[in-house]
């Protein structure tokens, strides 16, 4: 119930923080947004978890919505928005988990409620990045460009990696 | 060990590349941060997930049970790696647990936890456990592994023993030496009759009292302590069943008790199971050969069979001379009937306990359904007519009646209807 509530208070604080700054999108964003609560809802009181992706892909529609229609100023909060809809999604997943008749550890809880900690920190951090590397002047010297190439070396290299072990 | 990838994680994927495709297409920034964390969960969740090399092993603390007794089930599982891990152990229908059963926990890399599990036995039979299903989760839920390891374990769990006050007296005796008194007459400790002195006869056996009364030699006769052979029957064709009790469960109970008490007697006893799978054991006497019926007769189920059925089928050695033949029956299959009459045709001393299967059956609420049930009654009392008519006592147990009670009367039967000899 715990979950339940944590993950809906998660999608609300995101649903809010896109009303609040949709402006003339406010009838598109707060119809994306309604149906994915209702999805949510659906979600938490039948303890469907195959639907967990659903409410997230319309608040995020919702919110890419609402950053067209304001235009081009950079939204310094959308790092907290990703971790925002991570959380919604993940604590609707456990909470449909918890709902399963088997007893738990507390030991049990605590380590997955560290590992979603560690994950939410994670993205944030990346997030941010993300937005940070963004508002960095583009083509300002070979640092840049040496980094950008090393990077995508990396992340094609992760993927080569993890294809070979699946 | 099977692996299972939640559909979740696909989800991210697919969320993860739909942000980065409109973030690239939009020129928004914000569009890709916010794929960013799902980008990160699809990328994390596989790097970390390994499958874990668990060993488990499952002990009971002991291998037999008397019902309503409490066995601990043990559990000792060890992980190569970290991770949740869910343990089920499914029970069969006659056992319970009071314990937390299915259970997760945390077990750390190397660790060795031991779950105890207290089982409830609550029916007799013949039981295996496990091996226990495991499910191990990484730690975000996002794999999973499932198993089953750990070995069996087998429990049996033996009928709880009724008192019975008194047993039913056979009308034949064996030859070995037992704890019934025989009828016939001959070296014993029970005071029989008095008759004239005749060469041969031992001075200790002279009846003082009655020579000098007479004036001549008297000497005092006893009936010998022999042992009897019992056969228990068995109808095993049809089980008539309601709210997880039965026909044979009660047959098998009161069969456990009479085995019980007759060998206890120093009596040999047999046991027929006559159904659709046909077994039998020979009459021995002893401690092994409760143990022997007893493991017998948890095995003992119904077996759908048509096929037709006689005493003919069964070796002579199974049914000796002379042996009190006690069948419990539900009379339910048409088959049991002329079986049992030809054994008492044979010469057998035949005693029929009827399993009543009429707790069992629902008369029905409809008025063909009540007068088909009547006719079904009346169908029974006319069966039971006939066994009377063949000299058989024959008489009637229900369910929560004691067994005392059937063997009374059957015990008071004797005692007013002399034995017709076929």
């Amino acid at each position: 119930m715990t979950l339940a509530a944590l993950s809906a208070c998660s999608y609300a604080g995101v649903f809010a923080y896109t009303l609040a700054r949709s402006g003339r999108a406010l009838p598109a964003t707060g119809a994306l947004g309604s149906v994915g609560g209702l999805l949510l809802v659906v979600v938490l009181v039948r303890a469907n978890a195959e639907l967990v992706p659903w409410p997230l892909a319309f608040l995020g529609v919702a919110y890419g919505v609402e950053l067209v229609v304001r235009g081009s100023s950079v939204d310094g909060a959308a790092p907290l928005i990703a971790v925002g809809l991570l959380l919604c999604g993940e604590l609707a997943a456990w909470s449909v988990d918890e709902r399963l008749r088997i007893s738990a550890e507390r030991a049990v809880r605590r380590a997955r409620a560290v590992a979603l900690g560690a994950l939410a920190f994670g993205s944030l951090a990346l997030a941010a990045l993300v937005v940070a590397l963004a508002a960095a002047p583009a083509g300002s010297g070979l640092a840049w460009t040496v980094l950008g190439a090393a990077g995508t070396v990396a992340v094609v290299g992760l993927a080569v990696r993890l294809a070979r072990r699946g | 060990m099977t692996q299972h990838v939640s559909p979740r994680l696909a989800a991210y994927v697919a969320l993860a590349a739909a942000g980065l495709l409109a973030g690239l297409v939009l020129g928004r920034v914000e569009l890709v941060a916010l794929a960013a964390p799902f980008a990160l969960a699809a990328v994390v969740a596989p790097a970390l997930a390994r499958a874990p090399n668990l060993r488990v092993a499952l002990e009971l603390d002991r291998e037999r049970a008397l019902e309503s007794e409490v066995v601990d089930a043990t559990l000792s599982l060890t992980a190569a790696e970290y991770g949740r891990l869910d343990v089920f152990l499914d029970l069969p229908p006659g056992l319970s647990t009071a314990g937390r059963n299915p259970r997760a926990l945390a077990l750390a890399a190397g660790e060795e936890r031991t779950l105890e599990l207290p089982l409830r036995c609550n029916r007799w039979g013949a039981f295996v456990l496990g091996p226990p299903l495991l499910r191990a989760h990484d730690r975000l839920g996002f794999y999973s592994w499932e198993t089953r390891l750990g070995g069996r374990a087998a429990l049996r769990v033996y009928p709880s023993v009724e008192t019975l006050h008194a047993l039913l007296a056979p009308l034949e005796t064996q030859v070995f030496v037992g704890n019934q008194v025989s009828r016939t007459k001959g070296d014993g400790i029970e005071f029989a009759d008095i008759r004239a002195w005749g060469p041969g006869d031992r001075p200790r056996r002279i009846n003082w009292r009655a020579t000098a009364r007479r004036g001549e030699l008297w000497v005092n006769e006893q009936h010998p302590e022999r042992n009897t052979d019992v056969v228990l029957f068995l109808d095993t064709f049809t089980d008539a069943q309601s709210g997880g009790r039965g026909t044979l469960d009660l047959t098998v109970r009161a069969a456990t008790s009479l085995a019980h008490r007759y060998l206890q007697r120093k009596d040999r006893v047999g046991l027929v199971s006559f159904g659709g799978y046909l077994s039998w054991l020979e009459p021995e006497s002893g401690t092994r050969q409760l143990y022997r019926i007893v493991d017998s007769l948890l095995q003992m189920d119904i077996v759908l069979s048509f096929a037709a059925r006689d005493v003919a089928v069964l070796p002579p050695r199974s049914l000796p001379p002379k042996a009190l033949v006690l069948a419990l029956t539900p009379m339910l299959d048409p088959r049991t009937g002329p079986a049992l009459l030809d054994l008492r045709a044979r010469g057998f001393d035949l005693v029929v306990v009827e399993v009543s299967p009429v707790p069992f059956v629902d008369s029905g609420g409809g008025e063909l359904e009540q007068l088909s049930y009547r006719l079904w009654r009346l169908s029974r009392e006319a069966l039971r007519a006939r066994y009377q008519q063949a000299g058989v006592p024959i008489v009637e147990w229900a369910d929560g009646v004691p067994l005392n009670v059937p063997l009374e009367e059957v015990s008071a039967f004797r005692r007013y209807a002399k034995p017709a000899r076929a």
